[in-house]
């Protein structure tokens, strides 16, 4: 079966089998007692291990163990990691946890929230030939129906993720600390984590993404509402690429306090689609339900959305805001020049023929390569380039379900998204200083790594 | 047979080494040996014997696996264990690094240009294949990251001209690209081959391909046009690739390296059992079923595998090889009588 992670993942190794010139990197901890010499080993008829020592005694041994996260920052060993981490984060997963929850006492129970992003609904709804906000209902319905507790839609924490972008481009403008390259996409920050360390760490973006900024939301924020600890609440995000489970996983979005995680599941579009008809359930025919919002005030009504490349427009809403809090001036319409191919293309901004900004989009492995050499080299024009693993920006059929023959697929730039400004007003930002306290400790340096999203 | 493949000299190219390749300048002046020692080394001629003129020592931190000439024959390419390729631009004798293409994941093991001069590929271990787009001022961009063979890829060759590009794996297989769009695609598979292809091949005309296997036979390929007279499926625009012919049974060990004379069609095998072999078509066989007959057969032509065999593009029947044992050879063949 073809691996669904994207290309960058893929040439990092993540699910090849050890070559014998690799090691396992991972240093294995283990208690280290004095003994004497020499011991044996038995092994039980149960399979396990136990050291006999020469006076007699045993000691049951443990296994060695390297854990799933060890496995996903190396470059490959023994255990196929991703076939572990899609067992770990599946639909069946979800199933599980839902009969736990109905098999259990009242307040052993836990809060179960899905989080839908745009993509992946905006796949569905062509899948099903729906407009995005019966979409975004009949899975509420759906959702509920199997016993989730509330469904929420992504495109709301996605706000904060871009208004954090937007600040701090203006803030590393002012202080020269350029290129800044955006961070949304895991499978990018994979990729560069791992071969490229540190001359491009760096310059990536510090704002998290919408999903990890949804999962303190909802695990910190949401919780709170609701007289709940952290771990009480089981939270399912539904993500149009797989490389988003890695991202959940990330040591950075576990909370240490309360042995959690900020996003415990992620469902692509494509699991979702195997879960509707598992339970034999035809989206179309459900009633839609009220949607939920994660706050009152919010504007509940109508999902939000984005203009912009497939994966949440980054770029345009950094430039536009840009443009205007650095030069005054007021961008009407943002004009993409495709360069080499249309997954790499550029924005300028000029007055009296002087370039004030420039900004990319470098979509695909083969862009980002010749990006990585570029910026190696010290040859990188750009102020900002919003990157992504995926040709077109994770808005492609990859991971989502397919349009039916004969209907219109989901594009490069899905159809009915309209343009919104960004903010609730003053609801968005009186919220932001939450989402800052929440990620305190992350968030602050842009040279730390572990500050990535 | 005897004495169709006469020794003209030796050199000890990489001592205490292997010399893994070789490759002929466009003019035919001088022959690049690259090997485990790191080295590339550029040998010319001086009356009757062959001399090294450069040596390129840095640039490699592991073993020189291939290099290529550029169609100009102003650049040298070559591929390295070390994950990276260089660029050498030459200046008369002297020969400068010009840049380091990076990005594959571990050994890179075949670079070819294409014939436009515009184009480079590599392949690696890491089972992609990559397009290279050089502009004007000696920019190196990476135009496509090709994924499609399941296993470590040997061998890149280019049509001798068109941009057509083919690749030898690991995987059993060879794969033919093109470019669709602003991107290149993988247009033909062709499988047959028992084990690891190792290298190929392309026919003066370009309208066959030969490969070589581990599984000690050579494979020769041809391509049928959409709406071709055979009467070969094709599907959609893309031309279709048939094995018309199999050679096998002369070879004892794994066949390295293949090479088709530009000038007189003779195929060439650097082989595992220490021979090289030269197999010429049959004047009158049939062009939808060739056959081809041994015409050289030399045994211990090296004291070890032969790793490659490189024809000389400007003089007939000139043949230059290189084995495990760090020597280069230089050969003339002369077609036998009678055959």
């Amino acid at each position: 079966m073809a691996s669904p992670f994207s290309g960058a993942l893929q040439l990092t190794d993540l699910n090849d089998f050890i070559g014998p010139s690799q090691e396992c990197i991972k240093p294995v901890n283990v208690e280290k007692r004095l003994g004497s010499g020499v011991a044996k080993i038995r092994i039980e008829d149960d399979g396990s291990y136990f050291q006999v020592n020469q006076d007699g005694g045993t000691r049951r041994l443990e296994k060695a163990k390297v854990s799933l996260n060890d496995c996903l920052a190396c470059s490959g060993c023994v255990t196929s990691a991703e076939t572990v981490l899609i067992t770990q984060q599946s639909h069946e997963e979800l199933k599980k946890v839902l009969d736990a929850n109905r098999a259990a006492a009242p307040g052993q129970q836990r809060l179960v929230v899905v989080s839908v992003s745009p993509q992946s609904r905006a796949s569905l709804a062509a899948r099903f030939q729906l407009n995005p906000t019966d979409t975004a209902r009949k899975l509420t319905t759906f959702f509920k129906k199997i016993g989730v507790h509330f469904v929420f839609d992504t495109a709301f924490s996605r706000n904060f993720s871009l208004l954090e972008s937007q600040r701090e481009f203006v803030r590393r403008f002012r202080g020269q600390a350029l290129p800044v390259l955006a961070s949304a996409c895991p499978g990018w920050i994979c990729y560069a984590e791992k071969t490229h360390g540190s001359f491009i760490l760096p310059h990536i973006s510090t704002a998290r993404s919408p999903q990890q900024v949804m999962g303190s939301l909802v695990k910190d924020f949401f919780a709170q509402k609701q007289h709940l600890t952290p771990d009480k609440v089981y939270h399912v995000t539904v993500m149009p690429c797989y490389d988003k489970k890695l991202e959940a996983s990330r040591p950075d979005f576990f909370n240490q306090e309360h042995q959690t995680r900020d996003v415990d599941c992620v469902l692509t579009t494509g699991e979702v689609f195997k879960l509707l008809e598992e339970e034999g359930v035809s989206l179309p025919d459900l009633e839609p339900a009220p949607l939920d919002s994660l706050c009152s005030g919010a504007s509940a009504e109508e999902p939000t959305s984005h203009r912009g490349g497939g994966s949440g427009g980054y770029l345009e809403h950094v430039f536009r805001h840009a443009a205007r809090e650095l030069f005054g001036i007021q961008v009407a319409e943002v004009t993409y020049k495709p360069l080499r191919n249309k997954d790499f293309q550029e924005v300028t901004l000029e007055r009296e023929g002087q370039v004030l900004l420039h900004f990319a989009m470098a979509y695909g492995f083969r862009n980002i390569q010749n990006l990585v050499q570029r910026l190696k080299r010290g040859r990188c024009p750009y102020h900002y380039v919003e990157v992504m693993a995926c040709p077109s920006g994770g808005s492609r059929e990859g991971q989502h379900t397919r349009a039916l023959p004969g209907t219109r697929a989901v594009g490069h730039r899905p159809a009915g998204w309209e343009w919104e400004e960004v903010g609730h007003g003053r609801l968005v930002t009186s919220l932001l200083p939450v989402v800052r306290r929440l990620g305190q400790g992350t968030c602050c340096d842009p040279c730390v790594p572990s500050a990535l999203p | 047979m005897k004495d169709s493949l006469v020794l003209l000299g030796r050199v000890p190219a990489h001592p205490d080494s292997r010399c893994w390749f070789l490759a002929w300048n466009p003019a035919g002046t001088l022959l690049a040996s690259c090997g485990g020692d790191r080295r590339i080394r550029i040998w010319g001629t001086e009356g009757d014997s062959w001399i090294c003129k450069s040596v390129i020592s840095e640039g490699h931190q592991r073993t020189v696996r291939k290099v290529a000439w550029s169609p100009c024959g102003n650049y040298l390419a070559s591929a390295s264990f070390d994950a990276t390729t260089c660029i050498w631009k030459k200046n008369q004798d002297d020969f400068e690094c010009v840049t380091t293409l990076e990005g594959h994941e571990n050994e890179v093991k075949s670079v070819a240009w294409a014939p436009s001069g515009n184009l480079l590929a590599t392949c690696s271990r890491d089972k992609s294949v990559w397009v290279w787009e050089v502009d004007e001022e000696d920019e190196y961009e990476c135009v496509s990251v090709l994924n499609s063979h399941t296993q470590d890829v040997k061998h890149v060759v280019w049509h001798p001209s068109q941009e057509l590009l083919a690749s030898a794996s690991y995987d059993d297989t060879v794969k033919l690209y093109r470019e669709e769009e602003d991107d290149w695609v993988c247009c033909a598979t062709l499988e047959g081959h028992e084990s690891t292809v190792w290298s190929l091949a392309f026919d003066p005309s370009g309208q066959r391909l030969a490969s070589c296997s581990d599984d000690r036979t050579v494979r020769i390929w041809r391509q049928y046009l959409p709406g071709n007279e055979q009467g070969v499926a094709c599907s959609g625009s893309d031309p279709s690739w048939k094995c018309v012919c199999t050679l096998s049974g002369f070879h004892s060990r794994t066949i390295y390296d293949i090479a088709w004379c530009q000038l007189t069609g003779a195929l060439a095998t650097a082989c595992g059992d220490d021979a090289i072999r030269v197999f010429e078509e049959d004047p009158n066989s049939d062009p939808q079923q060739p056959t081809f007959s041994l015409t050289a057969h030399l045994h211990q032509a090296h004291s070890q595998d032969v790793n490659c065999v490189a024809w000389n593009p400007k003089e007939p029947g000139l043949l230059a090889s290189c084995s495990d044992d760090g020597e280069v050879a230089f050969w003339k063949y002369q077609r036998p009588e009678g055959l």
